[in-house]
């Protein structure tokens, strides 16, 4: 299980992105973070990564505190980031390095044709679209079948085309081996189709202002009453996370702060 | 997205459930995985022939084209300078000829000199280049990747580079003699710095985000340096070793010309001393076509290691 316990980061210039989070993942759940911009989600999230440490508290992952990356936690970014001098294959075996050959090789071939992307194995990162490179990323990073999966906004560069196919995709893949995913993004409706719980958080500092429980059957339908349900719920929630950060800290967001300004 | 996907969908799809209500969104989706998938399919065959086609394209015709090209201007200025000659415009004295020095290479090469001097100044180059480049890829990763050994190693190297080569010239010659090893360590020196800087430089632009991935997939230093560091500053390493490799020509002469009797360099002071202007200008021709050559050399065995490239000259 992963659990966040009190977790705060201030920066060494003074701006602290996270106070006091605290909250816990079943494994196997689904956890989407939502909200405004400034409510550190990414920071958040590299600080369960390990690729920062928290300032204050504890990011725990089955009784071990995690300061650096881990094994067992992958993490897909919001760019590809597939390195451009080795092919697919290469990129979506990297992890694997220090398995035997045929292993690695059949493992890859495995992982490929799971995201669709096997006749690409032989090409550059720069000869694939911005879909056919994330998918490569999001093979990349299960092919090392980690507890956790992170995903920092993994389709906020996409078409909505795009995007919701891979929605799909990604929920695919994760029926396979059931990671635990925390996803985070800032497009509502991806939230609910993703989420088994939405956690939004408001900004300066961040924190976690409410979870809302989607209580949606999958597959999800993104048509159905239930699902517009949960989607304005978590809107209303987004609201209420700006509203707040209004009467406690900032003047100049009072205005117009509303439901057009939650991203 | 292939065939492959849609099967993969079919368990999962958002659209299973209410077929009536979504039957708009079903009708827009299957529209649009159905046009994707015509684009894919229509792709699919007509990209290995294109690039098949465009390979072919590319190899008899362009490379010789370009390799003339490049061949166009050294061939007028022969041409003219010939014809100043021959018109009587020149006394072709001080100022040799194509066909004059074209004889001197003639004559030099029946008697055997022209194979030893290259041979003698080529080995030089060649050794002082292994050491140099070996030197400084090794002094410009640590540098790279240590901020602490790069703050205390680094203004000395700088230092170092400050000083010309050519005073280098006589410490060395206390040091190691008149023999090779002074030559060898001088171009050495040169081609170092060239190469030290350029992998340096390099490491430290090297992408963050990349870094990112080798940091999440938790390389030990020395695997990221090789798995990452290293590859992705390849392109401008090349640069460098180019860039090395002129100044180890450079220093080359250097080494020659200041007590040697053997070489390229030993032939320009020869050619001096015996007032030969031809061997002179023949020594100096026969400088730019090895120099030309030995850097021809490193691209051609470079370029399959850059194909990856999406850079301005990818297509070359």
């Amino acid at each position: 299980m992963l659990a966040l316990d009190h977790v705060g980061k201030t920066y060494p210039n003074g701006v602290r992105a996270l106070h006091d989070v605290s909250l816990e993942v079943e494994p196997g759940e689904i956890a989407v973070i939502i909200g405004g911009s400034g409510c550190g989600k990414s920071t958040l999230l590299r600080l369960v990564c390990g690729l920062d440490q928290p300032t204050q508290g504890a990011v725990v992952l089955d009784d071990a505190t995690i300061t650096e990356p881990q094994e067992k936690i992958g993490i897909v970014f919001q760019e590809p980031r597939l390195l451009p001098w080795l092919s697919i294959a290469d990129n979506v075996g990297f992890g694997l390095a220090h398995r035997r050959a045929a292993e690695r090789n059949q493992r890859v071939a495995t992982a490929l044709d799971r995201v669709g992307l096997s006749d690409k194995a032989r090409m550059w990162p720069r000869e694939l679209s911005g879909g056919q490179s994330q998918r490569a990323a999001i093979a990349r990073a299960l092919i090392t079948r980690p507890e956790v999966m992170l995903l920092d906004e993994p389709f906020s560069a996409l078409d909505a085309f795009t995007r919701i196919d891979l929605q799909d995709h990604l929920l695919n893949l994760w029926a396979d081996a059931k990671p635990t995913l925390v996803v985070v993004t800032h497009d509502v409706d991806e939230a609910i189709v993703l989420a088994d719980r939405v956690i939004v958080m408001s900004p300066r500092p961040g924190r976690v202002f409410a979870e809302v429980e989607t209580d949606l059957p999958r597959p999800r339908d993104r048509q159905s009453a239930a699902f517009d349900f949960a989607k304005r719920r978590v809107m209303a929630a987004l609201d209420r996370s700006l509203d707040r950060a209004i009467t406690t800290d900032d003047r100049e967001t009072r205005a117009t702060a509303g439901a057009a300004l939650w991203w | 997205m292939d065939a492959r996907d849609k099967r993969g969908h079919d368990g999962g799809g958002p659209c299973a459930a209410r077929p009536g209500a979504a039957s708009t969104y079903v009708a827009f989706r299957a529209f649009a995985m159905s046009s994707a998938d015509v684009t894919i399919s229509a792709e699919r065959p007509a990209v290995p022939a294109e690039r098949e086609q465009a390979q072919v394209q590319r190899d008899p015709l362009e490379r010789f084209g370009w390799l003339f090209l490049g061949l166009v201007l050294p061939l007028l200025l022969a041409l003219l300078l010939e014809a100043a000659v021959q018109l009587g415009l020149s006394n072709g004295r001080l100022v040799p000829p194509p066909s004059v020095i074209f004889q001197t290479f003639v004559d030099l090469a029946r008697a055997g000199e022209l194979q030893r001097h290259v041979l003698v100044t080529t080995g030089r180059v060649s050794a002082g280049f292994a050491i140099g480049v070996i030197a400084g890829t090794l002094a410009g990763a640590i540098t790279g990747y240590s901020a602490l050994i790069r703050r205390m190693l680094d203004p000395t190297l700088q230092a170092l580079r400050a000083i010309p080569s050519i005073a280098w010239v006589p410490l060395f010659v206390l040091w190691f003699g008149i023999f090779e090893s002074s030559k060898i360590t001088l171009i050495a020196v040169g081609v170092f710095f060239p190469v030290y800087l350029g992998v340096m430089g390099a490491i430290l632009s090297v992408d963050r985000k990349l870094v990112e991935v080798g940091r999440v997939f938790r390389l030990s230093a020395a695997a990221m340096v090789w798995r990452i560091l290293l590859p992705a500053v390849l392109p401008s390493y090349v640069i460098a070793l180019r860039s090395g490799l002129g100044l180890g020509w450079m220093f080359v002469v250097a080494a020659e010309l200041l007590g040697a009797s053997e070489g390229l360099g030993y032939l320009l002071i020869d050619g001096q001393q015996l007032g030969k202007p031809a061997e002179i200008v023949a020594a100096i021709v026969a400088f730019a076509i090895i120099g030309k050559l030995s850097d021809w050399i490193i691209v051609i065995t470079t370029a399959p290691f850059l194909r990856w490239e999406d850079a301005f000259a990818a297509k070359r």
